[in-house]
């Protein structure tokens, strides 16, 4: 084994633990002492990791169980909380009780829980991003605030909040109350999705695709997908799509530049994450609830079917898309319609949907809308405003990679004239 | 397919009075104890005891506070593990950690009504 895939591997090993370990003692100790919680586990891995140098224990999760285990003993020590039970040791018949924290079905039903505490309707949106990357998914700060495009200080901060408001709030890690749970997995579901999808087109000015946040995004959506009390239309719909966007990173990337759909080696999209996503898909039908992730999924499924970019069902595309758009209206809709319009070349249809588009509706992805318009001048033969688009793209981009392949469009437009 | 309950009498950690490290390891020996029980699939139940006691008593029902008992008596806690016969509980009994600290393992049978007799 390389040091490099040992390395990949004691990281992911290291990232589960973590949350599975913050999990357990949470539930022990109370959330009120997360800040104690996860500073201890984190000390356990560290200590893990040096004495790890130069040789990888044969059970390394047994190893860092075992760690975890002397960590509550540890803990019970040096807090101070109501229940008498907490002061001190006096007796080691208590392994017993903690043990059972530690059997496999208690551990999963602390991380379910946990997954609900993130998704708190009293956390924003960054803050619950934020916490369940770093409690629940283990990364760190730094990982995350790189993820972000963030200084480590917001994230910190971010998480200090949470935090807080979990002290103030007396959040608890319980389940949300049966009324509560169908709109605190909406919640759950969007996290998941931003994680994924900020992994998909990391706003990162260098790597593309960041496999870590895509891989841990579906992690989660599986391990909601377990629970049978959880699973919902909406869930498997968000599954399906995760695995038909994941099917296909491999063909994403070439010689350190953007493939676009079109372009893409089909013969690299991963198979049986296809057949697990249409799995999900069908499977998402079969309950009553409907949501975006269902004709996400159902427009994913289309590309993946197509033997080629031009045997597409553009049209069936076209109708999810304006299901989708009376589900929930969004300019990002919009725009996927007009890029098909154009790729039908039905360049009349194509500009009424752009010129209904605002801008600044579509934050820090601005650069599709002047790539589409762009497309859309090029067809027409007008290469003077194709270029002043893209010039408008290549300047609202962060993304080194996209910009490269903007530019590379660009150049080629530039050298037909 | 009987119950035994092996009730841990005496070694109470914070009448002697052990350092961190100390709790630690001993710690760890139970923890080892109670993985080898539950692989083997013997480990029905135990607790720990904390020291303060109530009891009420007789006729009378006459109410005292504890501990009642010099601290070598003092019951600490239990284990149930499953057991063909005392002799089988005996073994799994030396691995009780706290023996060095003066402790004792009093091991009784549990009255199952269904079994046949």
């Amino acid at each position: 084994m390389t040091g490099n895939s040992k390395h990949k591997i004691v990281d992911h090993l290291f990232r589960h633990q973590y949350g599975k370990m913050v999990a357990i003692l949470s539930k022990i100790f109370g959330l009120p002492n997360l800040e104690l919680i996860e500073d201890a586990v984190q000390d356990t891995f560290l200590n893990a990791s040096l004495k790890w140098r130069n040789k990888l224990p044969e059970n390394p999760e047994a190893w860092l169980t075992q760690a975890a285990k002397n960590r509550v003993i540890d803990l019970l020590r040096r807090i101070n909380a109501e229940k008498e039970r907490h002061h001190k040791v006096i007796h080691g018949a208590v392994a017993f009780d903690i043990n059972e924290f530690f059997l496999n079905h208690e551990v999963e039903d602390s991380q379910l829980r946990m997954i609900f505490v993130a998704c708190h309707p009293a956390f924003s949106k960054e803050e619950q991003i934020a916490f369940a990357l770093k409690a629940i998914s283990g990364f760190s700060m730094k990982e995350i605030a790189a993820a972000f495009l963030q200084k480590e200080e917001t994230i910190k901060k971010r998480l200090s909040r949470a935090r807080k408001k979990i002290r103030d709030l007396n959040i608890t890690l319980d389940y949300p109350l049966p009324n509560e749970i169908q709109s605190r997995m909406s919640g759950v579901l969007q996290i998941i999705y931003l994680i994924f999808n900020e992994g998909l087109h990391s706003t990162k000015p260098d790597a593309l695709i960041n496999k870590d946040l895509c891989g841990e995004a579906i992690r989660l959506c599986k391990f909601l997908l377990v629970k049978e009390n959880f699973r919902s239309g909406s869930l498997y719909a968000l599954f399906a799509l995760l695995c038909f966007h994941a099917s296909r990173l491999e063909s994403k990337l070439g010689n350190n530049e953007i493939i676009d759909l079109k372009h893409q080696d089909r013969s690299k999209w991963y198979l049986p994450l296809i057949v697990l996503g249409n799995d999900a898909l069908k499977k998402s039908m079969q309950f009553n609830d409907r949501s975006v992730y269902h004709y996400e999924a159902a427009i994913a499924s289309e590309h993946v079917k197509a033997i080629n970019f031009e045997n597409t069902d553009w049209n069936k595309i076209l109708k999810f898309y304006e299901e989708m758009y009376e589900l929930m209206p969004s300019d990002s809709i919009l725009l996927s319609k007009a890029a098909i319009y154009l790729q039908m070349d039905q360049l009349i249809q194509a500009k009424s949907e752009l010129v209904k588009i605002k801008p600044e509706s579509l934050n820090q992805r601005r650069y599709l809308l002047h790539g589409c318009f762009a497309d859309f001048y090029e067809k027409t033969g007008d290469t003077d405003k194709a270029v002043v688009e893209l010039d408008l793209a290549i300047n609202s981009c962060s993304n080194q990679l996209e910009k490269k392949y903007l530019a590379r469009k660009k150049e080629n437009i530039v050298n037909k004239t | 397919m009987k119950e035994f309950m092996m009730i841990f009498i005496g070694a109470n950690y914070e009448e002697i009075g052990l350092s961190p490290e100390q709790l630690q390891e001993r710690m760890g020996r139970w923890f080892t104890w109670g993985d080898k029980m539950q692989e083997q699939g013997i480990l029905k139940g135990g607790a720990a005891l904390l020291s303060k006691g109530k009891r009420i008593s007789g006729p009378e029902r006459v109410e005292s506070d504890g501990p009642f008992v010099e601290s070598k008596e003092l019951v600490g806690g239990y284990y149930t593990v499953t057991a063909h016969s005392f002799d089988e509980v005996v073994k799994i009994a030396q691995d009780y950690p706290d023996y060095d600290l003066g402790g004792t393992v009093e091991i009784r049978e549990v009255m199952k009504f269904d079994r046949e007799q």
